[in-house]
């Protein structure tokens, strides 16, 4: 167990959205306004935590046959429980996400983390790589959703901060481009994201071939 | 990867392993559903208590006097006006009896219409004479900044409804109503709710 390389690689070698590319659908769904993308955020570190260490406890015992099946059934749980927990003690939360807490269940970061992780590893590092997937998985949310509401509507922190829960104006309504809360806006502010990830991962590598 | 080899092997029809299987998967299925149903049970109130109070709320905003008014619970034989309803172009969610000093002013009719996005659920107050005393929406996904301008009741959208009736005729955008620019098919789909909550009231009374 590497918690340092594991912490790296889920904020930023193997990050599950810019890297991995995964979860895209939630992705550009909510990143639309700030207190979204935490709610989700943060709903999908809780869901891939406990699942990690559910199925990474239970790896010995799930024929690789059904493991697939047996993944969606924990997962679905999970999912279940903390969308009725959600939607009992944070109503907000839930009407704003709506449909997408669900739609959790089918959200690849937790599947392929299943997969690729937790079905392989040892219970303390699924439960560490949750953690930290769920915090790279975050992060991002979180960036797309300051850059996508800035653009789009000219505020910060929406449905958190500001009168009434509408964020602080920044812009002033008129220079807001309308179109960067749709869905296009989501894939170029999503787009630029991953090319910058890209080139700052790749530029130390570049650095030290060519030194040799 | 040695499990893609593996799968494309003949799958072993060892009876033994086959109920194997089925008995993981079963076990697995029925503790996770006892979970949900303790989750469910501790949930469930407070998630009915949230609703209702979404829901009165959405009924006060449409009535003519919010104070001096309660609500019924949701009328249980609801099968004409939701027939009458889908006839004019949406569904019939549910129907409350809008009571005010104890005596019957009208309903609180919760349809569900299609928008450009997906479903609108608004709420519809009718009067006693049958005419629109408001309409206010509870859920959408319309596209922001362009159909949650309806939504949002902008230049008035919505309140253009307020004092319609069924002796108005069906109501259309374009003739007897006014859309948002550019939002005309979210405009059409609350004309179509406020439609369907007139025909729900009238095969009500």
């Amino acid at each position: 167990m590497n918690l340092k390389k594991q912490f790296m690689d889920g904020l930023l070698y193997q990050n599950p959205v810019l890297v991995q590319v995964l979860g895209m659908c939630s992705t550009m769904a909510i990143t639309t306004s700030f207190f979204n993308g935490l709610g989700m955020g943060v709903a999908v570190l809780i869901i891939l935590t406990l699942s990690n260490v559910i199925i990474s406890l239970i790896r010995k015992i799930v024929p690789d046959k059904i493991r697939i099946a047996m993944f969606i059934v924990v997962i679905a749980g999970f999912v279940t429980m903390v969308d009725l927990l959600i939607q009992a003690f944070l109503p907000a939360l839930a009407t704003s996400l709506g449909v997408f807490i669900p739609l959790i269940v089918v959200n690849c970061i937790i599947l392929g983390r299943a997969e690729a992780f937790s079905y392989k590893n040892g219970v303390a590092a699924s439960f560490f790589d949750g953690i930290f997937q769920g915090i790279g998985y975050t992060l991002v949310l979180l960036a797309m959703c300051i850059i996508r509401e800035f653009l789009g509507a000219g505020t910060f922190g929406g449905g958190l901060l500001g009168p009434g829960g509408k964020g602080i104006t920044i812009l002033p309504s008129q220079f807001p481009i309308g179109m960067m809360t749709l869905p296009v806006g989501g894939f170029l502010v999503l787009g630029a994201l991953i090319a910058l990830m890209q080139w700052a991962l790749n530029r130390p590598k570049k650095n030290k071939e060519e030194s040799k | 990867m040695s499990t893609e080899v593996k799968t494309k092997e003949k799958v072993d029809m060892d009876p033994k392993y086959i109920i194997k299987l089925t008995v993981t998967l079963f076990v697995t299925c029925v503790i996770v559903a006892a979970l949900l149903g303790l989750v469910d049970n501790v949930t469930r109130d407070k998630i009915a208590a949230i609703n209702w109070e979404n829901t009165v709320a959405a009924m006060k905003a449409v009535v003519a006097d919010p104070d001096a008014t309660t609500f019924s619970d949701a009328l249980e034989d609801i099968e004409a006006p939701a027939a009458a309803a889908a006839a004019a172009g949406a569904t019939l969610d549910s129907v409350y009896e809008v009571q005010a000093g104890g005596a019957s002013a009208g309903y609180a009719i919760k349809v569900v219409a299609s928008g450009s996005q997906g479903n609108i659920e608004m709420m519809v107050g009718v009067d006693g004479e049958g005419a629109v005393t408001g309409v206010s929406i509870v859920k959408n996904s319309e596209t922001a900044g362009i159909g949650s301008k309806v939504m949002e009741n902008q230049n008035g959208v919505l309140d253009q409804f307020v004092g319609k009736s069924a002796a108005d005729g069906t109501l259309v955008v374009g003739s007897n109503v006014d859309a948002i620019t550019g939002a005309t098919v979210s405009s059409k789909g609350v004309t179509a709710g406020v439609n369907a909550a007139l025909a729900a009231a009238g095969a009500i009374g």
